[in-house]
Order: C-alpha cells, then sequence, then structure tokens
C-alpha cells in the first residue's frame, strides 16, 4: 500500500511538472500552428535562473518569482525575434526554434558553467509527514498543488475572461479572429508569454524535486511534453493534463518495476496514439 | 567543378604528407556522406528529422558489434553492411508509415523521441554494447592503412553524390521536389505522396547508416555518442549553412563545420570561450534560416544567375511548404 501510494504521488508529481511543459507547448500550437522545439530550454533556463535568485535572496518563493519572470522575457524576446519572421513556414519555424534550443542550452552552460548543480527545497517544505504507515513527502504535495493551482488559473483564463475567449476563438480559426478587427498578433505574444513562464516555472520546481539541474535536461523533458503533446491532442489543454498524469504515471510505475523500459513505454503509447489516432485521445478536433 | 575538386582530393594525400590533414580530411568525407543522406530529406522532400543520429548510430554499432563479436574479417564487415542496409531501411519504412502522412511537426518530433529510445537502449544494452563507455574494436585488413581508408571514403562520398544526383534528377526525385514545393497540389495531380515519401525516408536512412558504418570504422570505437543529438545537429548544421537541396551545399557545409570545429577546439586551448563554440554555429544557423534560407550555395547561385539576366521582382522563395 504504501509503495503504491507513493509511486503514485511520485508519478503525479513528475505529471504536473511535464505538464506545466507541454500546456505551454499544446497552446502555442493550438493558437499559431507553431511547434516550440526551444521550450525545453526555457524550461531549462527557469530551472537555472530560479536557483540563482534563490541562492541570492534566501527565498524559494522568490526564485520562483524569478524563474517565472525570465520565461515571459525570454518568451517575448523569442517571440518577437526569432518567430514572428517565419510565421506560416512550419519547415523554417521547426529549424529555428532547434536553433533557439541550441543556442539556449548552450547559453546556460557559458553563464553557469558546464556542470550540474545541486538544489534543496527551502526548509519547510523539506521532510515528510507520516500517515499511518504511509509517508508523504511535502515536496512533491506542493509539486501537485502548484500544478493543479496552475491547471485552474489557465482554465480561469480561457474560460471566464475576454483574452481567454479570443484565445478559444483564435485555435479554432485565426483568420475569422482577425476579420473582427482583433490584433491576434498581441494574443500570439500573450499566449507565447504565458507558456514560457509556465515551462520556466516547471524548470524551477524541478530542482529541488530531482535534487540536481544541468543544461541537458530541457532536452530530456521537452521529449515527454512531446509524447504528452502527441497523447493529449495537439492544442488540446484539457488533454495535455490527462496525457502528463498518464505519462507520469507509467513513468513512475515502470521505472520501479521495469526500470529499464520506461521510455520505452511511453514512446510505444505515443507510436499507437500517432497510428491510431493522430488528434490525440482527448482530442476530438484534427 | 566536383570532379576538379575530386581529383584534386585524390592526388593530395601523395604529394602533401600530413596525416592531420587527411584524418580531418576522412572525417569530411564520411560527415558529406551523411550530410547529403539528411539533405535528401529535408532539402528535396521537405522533410525535417530530429532524429537522423539513429541510423548513424544504427550503421556504426552494427560494425563494431560485428568487429568485436567475430573475427574483423571482409566477411563479417559485409554482413555488418547487410545488417545496417536492413534495420536502417526497416526503422525509417516504419517511422516514415507512421508519420509522413502527419503534419511535419509529427516526423520531426516521433523521430527525436525514438533516437532517443535507441540512446537509451545503447546505455542499457550493456551485455551488446558496452554502455556509455563504448568499446574499440578491430578492422579488417585491407581498411587498416589510413591512405587507403582515406581514398576508400573519399570514393563513397563521390559515389554516393553520384548516386543522389542520379535519384534527385529521376522521375521519382522531381516527385519528391514537387511534393517539397506543394504537398497539395502534388497529391491532385496523381501521385501517392505518401509512397514517394516514405522512399525518401528509406534511401536517405540507409544513406545515414553507410556514413555511420564509415564513422566507426575509422574511429575503431563506437559508443553512444554516436546516438547523441549532437549528430543530428551537425547535420542539421551542415546542411542549413551549406544550402539545402543542393548537395554541393552538404558538401561544403561538412568541410566548413569540421574545419571550424578542428580549428576552433585549438583556440579553446587559449580561451575558454570557444570550448562553447557551437554557440556560434548555433546563431549563425538561426540568421541564415532566417534571412538565407537557401544557405551559402543558394545564394551564391542566386547571386551569378542575376547577373546574367535580371529576375521579375519576386518574393524569397521559402524553404519548403
Amino acid at each position: 500500500m504504501d509503495l503504491f501510494f507513493n509511486l503514485t504521488l511520485n508519478g503525479l508529481a513528475t505529471g504536473m511538472l511535464i505538464f506545466l511543459l507541454a500546456a505551454g507547448l499544446t497552446l502555442i500550437f493550438g493558437l499559431m500552428d507553431v511547434l516550440n522545439f526551444a521550450h525545453g530550454g526555457l524550461f531549462a533556463w527557469g530551472a537555472y535562473s530560479g536557483l540563482w535568485v534563490y541562492s541570492q535572496t534566501g527565498s524559494f518563493l522568490i526564485g520562483i518569482a524569478g524563474a517565472i519572470l525570465t520565461g515571459f522575457l525570454l518568451g517575448i524576446i523569442t517571440e518577437k525575434w526569432i518567430i514572428k519572421p517565419v510565421y506560416g513556414n512550419h519547415v523554417q519555424q521547426i529549424l529555428i526554434t532547434l536553433g533557439l534550443m541550441l543556442v539556449l542550452s548552450e547559453m546556460l552552460k557559458v553563464v553557469w558553467g558546464p556542470n550540474q548543480l545541486t538544489a534543496n527545497p527551502p526548509d519547510y517544505l523539506v521532510g515528510a509527514w507520516e500517515v499511518g504507515d504511509v509517508i508523504i513527502i511535502k515536496y512533491r504535495v506542493f509539486i501537485i498543488f502548484v500544478g493543479l493551482l496552475i491547471f485552474g488559473g489557465v482554465q480561469y483564463l480561457l474560460k471566464k475572461t475576454k483574452i481567454g475567449l479570443v484565445v478559444r476563438a483564435g485555435v479554432m480559426n485565426k483568420e475569422m479572429v482577425q476579420a473582427l478587427g482583433i490584433n491576434i498578433q498581441k494574443v500570439f505574444m500573450f499566449v507565447f508569454m504565458i507558456g514560457s513562464g509556465m515551462a520556466a516555472l516547471g524548470g524551477v520546481l524541478l530542482g529541488p524535486y530531482s535534487g540536481v539541474i544541468h543544461a541537458g535536461m530541457g532536452m530530456e523533458f521537452a521529449i515527454l511534453a512531446f509524447i504528452v503533446v502527441v497523447i493529449g491532442g495537439m492544442g488540446n489543454f484539457k488533454g495535455s493534463i490527462l496525457a502528463a498524469i498518464l505519462v507520469g504515471l507509467s513513468g513512475s510505475f515502470m521505472a520501479y518495476y521495469v526500470p529499464d523500459l520506461s521510455l520505452a513505454v511511453n514512446m510505444l503509447l505515443m507510436a499507437v496514439v500517432l497510428l491510431v489516432r493522430p488528434q490525440g485521445l482527448f482530442g476530438a478536433k484534427g | 567543378m566536383f570532379w576538379l575538386v575530386t581529383a584534386f582530393l585524390l592526388v593530395l594525400p601523395f604529394v602533401y604528407e600530413s596525416r592531420n590533414l587527411m584524418i580531418l580530411l576522412t572525417q569530411i568525407f564520411i560527415f558529406s556522406v551523411f550530410a547529403m543522406s539528411y539533405d535528401l530529406l529535408l532539402g528535396f522532400t521537405g522533410i525535417v528529422s530530429f532524429g537522423h543520429a539513429m541510423f548513424f548510430g544504427i550503421g556504426a554499432y552494427s560494425i563494431g558489434i560485428f568487429m568485436k563479436r567475430f573475427e574483423p574479417t571482409m566477411v563479417h564487415f559485409l554482413l555488418a553492411l547487410v545488417a545496417t542496409l536492413v534495420l536502417t531501411a526497416a526503422i525509417s519504412f516504419i517511422v516514415g508509415l507512421l508519420t509522413l502522412r502527419l503534419k511535419s511537426h509529427f516526423y520531426a518530433m516521433l523521430t527525436l523521441s525514438l533516437s532517443g529510445l535507441f540512446l537509451v537502449l545503447a546505455e542499457k544494452w550493456r551485455s551488446l554494447t558496452y554502455g556509455n563507455d563504448g568499446f574499440t574494436f578491430r578492422i579488417p585488413e585491407p581498411f587498416i592503412d589510413r591512405t587507403h581508408y582515406y581514398l576508400l571514403c573519399l570514393a563513397v562520398m563521390a559515389a554516393a553524390f553520384m548516386l543522389l544526383k542520379r535519384f534527385t534528377n529521376s522521375p521519382l526525385g522531381r516527385v519528391l521536389q514537387a511534393i517539397r514545393e506543394n504537398e497539395q497540389r502534388t497529391e491532385s495531380l496523381g501521385f501517392q505522396v505518401l509512397h514517394y515519401k516514405i522512399a525518401a525516408s528509406v534511401v536517405s536512412g540507409v544513406l545515414a547508416g553507410m556514413a555511420g558504418i564509415l564513422y566507426a570504422m575509422s574511429l575503431r570505437f563506437v559508443n553512444t555518442s554516436v546516438f547523441s543529438m549532437d549528430i543530428t545537429l551537425d547535420a542539421l548544421l551542415m546542411t542549413i549553412i551549406g544550402g539545402v537541396g543542393t548537395l554541393y551545399g552538404a558538401m561544403i557545409g561538412a568541410g566548413l563545420i569540421e574545419f571550424a570545429h578542428d580549428w576552433l577546439t585549438e583556440l579553446a586551448k587559449e580561451h575558454a570561450i570557444f570550448e562553447r563554440w557551437i554557440i556560434f554555429f548555433g546563431i549563425i544557423y538561426i540568421l541564415v534560416v532566417m534571412f538565407f534560407p537557401k544557405g551559402i550555395v543558394g545564394t551564391l547561385r542566386n547571386v551569378s544567375f542575376r547577373r546574367k539576366k535580371p529576375e521579375p521582382a519576386k518574393k524569397a522563395e521559402k524553404l519548403a511548404g
């Protein structure tokens, strides 16, 4: 029981981190038709900058804020200078965002050195609660909480606010929104910023969770996020959280029982989804 | 022009004796083959693959495993060749079948994750691959001499160039270029677009596997780095900077990047920033994609074309649909 519970908690926490990354990817893709291969780079930048601010100020919350700010900033720069010039051309977009990924992760090594850094959770999140014979690690609960909070927040933004309405309309039909006199460029920028901020948040939360951060982790998580985006359906926000939890759980259980196959199972899942339902498990839209 | 350079390279080892230069040139030939195979996908068909290292690595590991497990003879070399052929063809066929009917993003994503899977496989399957550390192996007698090997690689590069030139100018290659320019239109003309794309994917995968074999044999060593993202990035940089859809571009790009790599590694001893040499290429790469989507060769061709007759103001042609 204890084991089962812990693996579930672990999978949920990992799933939330992947969700934070995949949500931005899927929103950006749905609205702008851009698959941002540099998203993992933003994730890693969030982790490094957040850790840096955390170590400078001593406050984990300020560190998180710093990471999100870095994400916003990098998101704006990326959208404005890198992605905007190549809108509408898929191949160029894919190529250019991968180039950006390369530059971002190399820049990390220039600024913070090529070695991995250690990260510890703040005092109030260290340790665990004991309920009967079940041990609940506080930090994992914290990650799940933050993930759900972000999900609720973005869901509220999408469903209840004016800008959310525009975003949802844009996902359905960009041209129509533009024809109605709405400056969709600004909406693009906004969504890109939010997506990058979420990725950076995921990065900074990962640090104390895994204990170390390194420049290559952006790519590792980006691959998981791609799998999630495919399984959940491209452009499907709700699908992304369900798929992220699925991938997180299967990853954590497989990692315990058959560690060598954990990535393979997720890959297989993705291949099956691609074959049978290319629009994603939870999506109705193509 | 191509034959002139080839002839020059052919006599070079006999007139100018430099072991380092020869090894560097051998590397360039190998990566030229690899980059050309990538160019077939990206430049001629308009497919973006982020897992080309997978095929390269399969080639490298099959030769390594065959040479290590069995006697390093020509027979086993041929067996490794066949194994690579079959494996790369099968995998590129399956990947193509799964994703090429969808948008270009899917192929890029699936190849990226699949090559990640192969990297993990090579790390974990220790009994076969010796894990992260890799292993050294002996190679068959005829390949040991560096000069012979240099000539072999040169020959393979020339052969691959000829083959791809014929291939891209064949009716099949024409259809591929049509797909790159306008997929819907090609389909409405009655071509089974998927079949053609899979054909390109298979040819490209097999050729990349061959490059992997040559690479592993030149080092007489193989480890998991052959599956790493860096290898794919190399191909991408070479093809893009050199010029997509030209074949010459891939070779020029390979030469440029390998030379620069060699040179910057030297410089890194003096100043640490050059250790991160890839960053310069990353920035150059982004600029090239943005402003010169045709790369060096394509841009030069445009310039020389313009001199002959002023073109009517034509919009900058995009890389691909």
